[in-house]
């Protein structure tokens, strides 16, 4: 009796540990891979030498989505560059006014004509492997990125930078491009980012294979699933400007930062509530009550993006103008808007198709009448001439963006009260992306986009984006404002292309939106611009 | 026996080529694909056809199917789209944290139910009895995460005895590693325990009516000799058939408990590989959980034996 028992727990035991052990190492061979790309190990000084004021600690941050890579020029993810801009960094950005500051260059200057840029980089700036940022590396980042990229390709056709010397970068347009500069700043995601030549001469079409730039943390690890570890970057040059936006000094107030992925919205509460995560980037709105009943938390309203409905222009009712100016004409915005944001805090209405805290920048009073009119006869009256005779037409979203899902489902009510029959088609985001492209699977798109540096950005603008925008007006519009010789010539244009919007309605604006931030009241500095900004963040506890 | 062991892993092949075909397909079927998540959010169609044509994702199905099943033939299951790693290494990263979560549960899942359903079945219709019937009940009731949930609130955020989520691994020391596992380990094991409560009672109830178990009392064995090598040792059977099936749904992924505790084990991999359509994994992970599923009844079928001489007998 005895005997056998030993024997059937050893055998279990045995079964379980010889899979474990298995485990175990494959793990931290597969870690170690990660952990030390070649080349940035021992020469890097750890960063609890630097003599320099820092605060130090941790940043834990509950980050729902892990980015598919770090690569901004692969990826157009948000979740990519909210981790990546702490590693990359550009040659121009954004201060919070979205005006252009220089962050690698130095200084630049556009020709007369407008077709060359030159950049002049600042010197002793050190990539995270130790080797020195020149030309050749800019020149190589940039043609890849203009070659690659989304938003290279549209905006950067045939264009060209060449290494004029170590520390002069020039780009040659094919034509004058008054939006380059504002494009070349932007930090979210698909940014133009700044590697080493070598990592990019190696880079397959998923990515390059190791994390390399220039901004003041550093790529350490990344455990599939688990967490990606940024630390400290010792050795890092920060501009002297006083920090804004994404502009002005960089600084690493913390020795490391982990962002742990954390997909379910209760779990990301209950961390913070039990000081394990010290932010939840992006929590849902039905926690807000339960997280600010709590001494120790903060909340904080970042903006996210426009909520906006697409109208397929290619086939089905909304080929006509007039179907789309019925929708827009019946709906009732703030109600959409309540279901989406639940509070008025967490949601502006804003009749331009910028972000509203782009106002000042891009903003015009061309369409302010037609925005949230909320006149249902109004709309009976145009979906008439369209030609409207009771068919059923198909919503379509994704309920993995909770915004998304309960805008739609408030619109498919108000279509209902304009009398028009239709089916709500819920996906997650994988199918939705690949469904919305096939102009028989739907009639009108429920999405949220993220802002844009300047209008011709916008995902409604492209011919080839789901809902096919194709208005020979707006193509006219796009070449004159892409082709005037500076952004404040082309501003001029915007109030033609806003009013261009509200008569042919890609897309009807619902209104833009607001994410929750939380975090321990410990953590200081946080501030937003296309995602979260971590340098000249604390955490004294 | 020997014999009967190659029997059995040759029968394995037929099911692993169906399910091979099976969830090759599902997948292929299903819209999205890899391409399209890595570019992101805002890639336009044509990107992503260029990334799937890089890819190798725009040849016909089953010249795909073919590439891939004669890799796997070779003992490869590719590598995967978005994580730096072979598709065997990605398996074997996640599952050890499903092993320890798995081998804890149902340790504490044997600790509740063995005494329990004993317990249960030696005083019959007492009110003990019908108190660990009903609890039993309830448990078989409630859903492994409503119960995850509340011992998050309450042990995690309210007593702060133990950390909400996530997962330290063993190298970095037992108490790290069991205190990220025991909230997870005791919401499934609880839930677990119900089933196994109440197969443990009626199997002993049934051994404990037995005549040998007169003749044993009778012959003066002691009351606990009595139970634990004469009643237990006969009604084991059906319960290792419990165990075994509920530690094979623990090994291959308690999807909910894991997501919920932030525990990066096989049922996240499925989960996660899924949402971004990682092709390749997700196959390679089915197969595996295929494999381990066949692996686990084998290893009941030969415990069986050990635990019953009969079934030994018989097989010779």
């Amino acid at each position: 009796m005895k005997a056998s028992r030993i024997v059937r727990t050893l055998a279990i035991w045995m079964v379980a540990a010889s899979l474990a052990g298995c485990g175990a190492q494959t793990a931290q061979t597969g870690q170690n891979e990660g952990a030390q790309p070649p080349g940035q190990g021992q020469a890097q000084p750890e960063p609890a030498k630097e003599p320099q004021a820092a605060t130090g600690g941790e940043l834990k941050i509950a980050y729902q989505a892990q980015p598919p890579t770090l690569d901004p020029h692969v990826t157009t993810s948000q979740a990519s560059a909210t981790i990546g801009r702490n590693v990359f960094e550009t040659l121009v950005t954004a201060d919070s006014k979205y005006h252009v500051q220089p962050m690698l260059a130095e200084s630049w200057e556009q020709s007369e004509d407008g077709t060359t840029i030159t950049f002049r980089l600042r010197q002793g700036i050190r990539f995270h492997n130790g080797k020195e940022m020149t030309a050749d590396d800019v020149a190589a980042s940039m043609n890849r990125w203009i070659q690659i990229s989304s938003a290279g390709k549209d905006h950067f056709t045939g264009a060209v930078f060449e290494a004029k010397d170590a520390q002069t970068a020039v780009l040659t347009l094919k034509q004058p491009t008054a939006t380059a500069m504002a494009i070349l700043a932007y930090g979210g995601g698909n940014y133009p980012a700044i590697m080493p030549k070598e990592l990019i001469d190696q880079a397959d079409p998923k990515g390059v294979k190791e994390y390399v730039g220039t901004g003041p943390f550093q790529f350490k690890e990344w455990k599939q699933d688990q967490q990606i570890h940024l630390t400290k970057y010792a050795d890092y040059q920060a501009r002297s400007e006083a920090a804004d936006g994404l502009a002005g000094k960089r600084e690493a107030r913390v020795d490391d930062i982990y962002f742990i992925f954390t997909p379910d919205s209760s779990t990301q509460v209950a961390g913070l509530l039990s000081g394990e995560f010290d932010i939840a980037a992006d929590v849902s709105y039905d926690s807000v009550q339960q997280l600010e009943s709590n001494p120790e938390i903060k909340v904080d309203v970042a903006p996210t993006g426009m909520l906006n409905l697409y109208f397929n222009k290619k086939k089905g009712l909304f080929a006509n103008e007039k179907a789309r100016q019925a929708i827009a004409a019946g709906i009732d915005a703030e109600s959409i808007l309540i279901a989406a944001y639940t509070q008025e805090k967490y949601y502006e209405l804003n009749h331009n198709m910028m972000m509203y805290y782009q106002i000042g920048q891009w903003s015009s009073e061309n369409g302010r009448e037609s925005y949230n009119q909320n006149n249902p006869e109004k709309a009976k009256q145009l979906l008439g001439e369209a030609g409207y005779n009771g068919e059923e037409i198909v919503i379509m979203t994704s309920r993995d963006y909770e915004d998304m899902y309960n805008g739609a489902v408030a619109f498919q009510q108000q279509l209902k009260n304009l009398g028009v029959k239709s089916k709500l088609e819920v996906y997650d985001w994988p199918t939705f992306t690949e469904l919305r492209n096939d102009e028989n699977k739907f009639d009108i798109l429920v999405i949220t986009n993220t802002p844009k540096p300047e209008p011709s950005s916008l995902a409604f603008m492209r011919k080839d984006f789901p809902g096919w925008t194709n208005s020979p007006e707006l193509d006219e519009l796009l070449v004159k404002f892409r082709g005037a010789p500076n952004l404040e010539k082309a501003m001029s244009v915007y109030d033609d292309i806003q009013k261009w919007f509200y008569e042919y309605v890609p897309v009807v604006k619902i209104g833009d939106g607001n994410s929750i931030s939380s975090s321990q009241k410990s953590v200081e500095g946080m501030t937003w611009l296309d995602g979260l900004i971590l340098w000249n963040v604390s955490n004294a506890k | 026996m020997n014999l009967y062991l190659v029997k059995r892993i040759l029968a394995l092949i037929p099911v692993l080529f169906v399910v091979s075909v099976v969830i090759f397909l599902i997948i292929h079927i299903t819209p999205g694909d890899p391409a399209s998540v890595i570019l992101g959010e805002s890639a336009t169609a044509q990107d992503v056809e260029a990334l799937r044509q890089q890819l190798g994702l725009d040849l016909p199905i089953y010249q795909q199917y073919m590439n891939w099943i004669t890799d796997v033939l070779r003992g490869d299951l590719g590598e995967s789209y978005f994580m730096k790693e072979s598709v065997s290494e990605a398996i074997f990263s996640h599952l050890q944290p499903t092993l320890s979560l798995a081998i804890l549960a149902q340790i504490i899942a044997l600790l509740i139910a063995i005494p329990l359903g004993i317990t249960a079945a030696l005083r019959r219709g007492t009110a003990a009895d019908q108190t660990v019937m009903g609890f039993s009940l309830l448990g078989m009731a409630i859903p492994s995460f409503l119960l995850a949930l509340f011992l998050i609130l309450l042990v995690g955020v309210k007593l702060q005895w133990l950390p909400v989520a996530g997962y330290k691994p063993l190298e970095a020391g037992l108490w790290n590693h069991l205190k990220y596992l025991i909230l997870p380990a005791v919401s499934l094991g609880a839930i677990q325990s119900a089933l196994i409560t109440r197969m443990t009672r009626s199997s002993m109830l049934e051994v404990l009516n037995m005549n040998y178990m007169k003749a044993a009392r009778s012959k003066g064995v002691k009351e606990r000799q009595l139970i634990y090598k004469h009643a237990l040792r006969n009604a084991f059977l059906p319960i290792l058939t419990v165990i075994g099936q509920t530690f094979g749904g623990l090994v291959t992924g308690a999807v909910v408990t894991e997501t919920i505790f932030n525990i990066p084990g096989i049922g996240q991999l499925i989960i996660n590989s899924v949402e971004r359509r990682d092709y390749e994994v997700i196959q390679g992970v089915v197969l595996f959980v295929t494999c381990v599923y066949v692996f686990i009844n084998l290893i009941v079928d030969i415990l069986y034996g050990v635990i019953d001489p009969r079934v030994r007998l018989e097989r010779k």
